[in-house]
């Protein structure tokens, strides 16, 4: 009798540890593994992992450079409260897409990020980047060296990501985003679809504060 | 000094001139530096960190407002050289250039037509944005007293 109840007992504690394990799984950063993903007509497939719940209902695709500064501006004054409020409980997913285009260095920079996410940081490292983002374009913060060392302060797997940045290996992951961007009309950054539960899309252009995609948001979630 | 300001605003047709000059270079300028939208909806905005430039685009546009239809009177009413035009054509030129540029549609509009060569004019003048305002503001600052000063001799106020 007592094996037997310690026998359950250990099929139960196993069972809590399994579920315990694939809700860890499930809140920490999921790779895109999925080559065919689209939101509306963009191609998000070479774009960045989903920030937020993948079945929200609503998709922020966001087209942004790591040197423009009004990316920066919306990164520190409309995204914590949009994270906040639709992010985060679940309303709305977002997806970054390059479209690096200000200088030599924006590309770089973008292929860093993927070279983060190789080992699921991808997020931790594009808000290092925007939050140490200096105000010069190509004055030397997003260099090769400089990327390095933020994947250095990220404790990431500095042999991995030096192969992965030195050897380009992302070059065409980000020209892909930049066509995509330039298909679907994004003439700067940050430029916006919010894409809606049947497909709907609406684009917005520049770094509109949070009152704008509320206006927008509440009518559709 | 103050007499000069009078003599050349006297005239309604250059005060509204210079309202049409400040309310269109300064919505003018707020567009291109992303404080004001007009799509989906037309909001206005300072975010944080942006109050400087906010500012430096209120003298600009103010000081242009002054110069320009002074400068306009001068040609015009006392058939005076054309010289000190240009100095506020080009400050106000060189202020609304600063923020022009960068990374919204006319930055976009110029590194793609213009390739390497265009994304370094928009690197310098983003990287410069404020300096060369600040500029822009003192070349305004400048021609505005010596269109003053030549105003007071050649209409012979007293200040």
């Amino acid at each position: 009798m007592n094996k037997k109840v310690l026998i359950l007992g250990v099929i139960v504690i196993a069972i809590i540890a399994g579920l315990a394990a694939s809700f860890s799984v499930s809140t920490s950063e999921i790779v895109n593994l999925d080559m065919g993903r689209t939101h509306g007509t963009i191609s998000t497939a070479m774009g960045s992992p989903i920030l937020g719940d993948p079945s929200a209902p609503i998709t922020i695709v966001e087209f942004g450079d790591y040197q423009c500064h009004q990316c920066f501006n919306w990164f520190h004054n409309t995204k914590p409260e949009l994270t906040r409020d639709y992010i985060e409980t679940g309303k709305v997913n977002l997806v970054f897409v390059d479209l690096a285009f200000l200088g030599s260095d924006s590309p770089k920079a973008a292929q860093a990020s993927y070279c983060a996410e190789d080992q699921e940081m991808y997020w931790d490292y594009h808000d290092l980047l925007y939050t140490s983002q200096e105000s010069t374009i190509d004055g030397g913060w997003a260099d090769s060296e400089r990327l390095k060392a933020f994947a250095f302060s990220l404790g990431l797997d500095m042999e991995l990501f030096e192969s992965c940045l030195d050897s380009g290996k992302y070059s065409k992951r980000v020209q892909y985003n930049i066509q995509q961007a330039r298909e679907h009309g994004v003439r700067g950054t940050p430029g916006f679809f919010i894409v809606g539960p049947d497909g709907q899309q609406q684009q917005l252009g520049g770094a509109q504060p949070f009152s704008v995609f509320k206006q927008i948001l509440d009518p559709i979630v | 000094m103050e007499s000069a300001i009078k003599f050349a605003f006297s005239n309604s047709k250059y005060i509204i001139l210079a309202i049409t000059i400040f309310t269109s270079m300064f919505i003018g300028l707020l567009i291109l530096s992303e404080y004001i939208f007009l799509e989906p909806y037309v909001v206005s905005h300072i975010p944080s960190g942006t109050e400087l430039g906010f500012v430096l685009i209120v003298i600009i546009s103010a000081l242009s407002a002054l110069v320009l239809p002074m400068n306009i009177f001068r040609i015009i009413m006392l058939q005076k050289s054309k010289q000190k035009m240009g100095g506020s054509i080009l400050g106000s030129i060189i202020g609304a250039a600063a923020g022009a540029c960068s990374c919204g549609p006319i930055g976009f509009a110029v590194i793609s037509t213009f390739g390497s060569v265009g994304a370094t004019a928009t690197a310098f003048l983003t990287n410069y944005e404020i300096p060369i305002r600040i500029v822009a503001i003192g070349i305004l600052t400048f021609t505005y007293f010596t269109t003053l000063k030549s105003l007071k001799i050649e209409c012979k106020l007293n200040s």
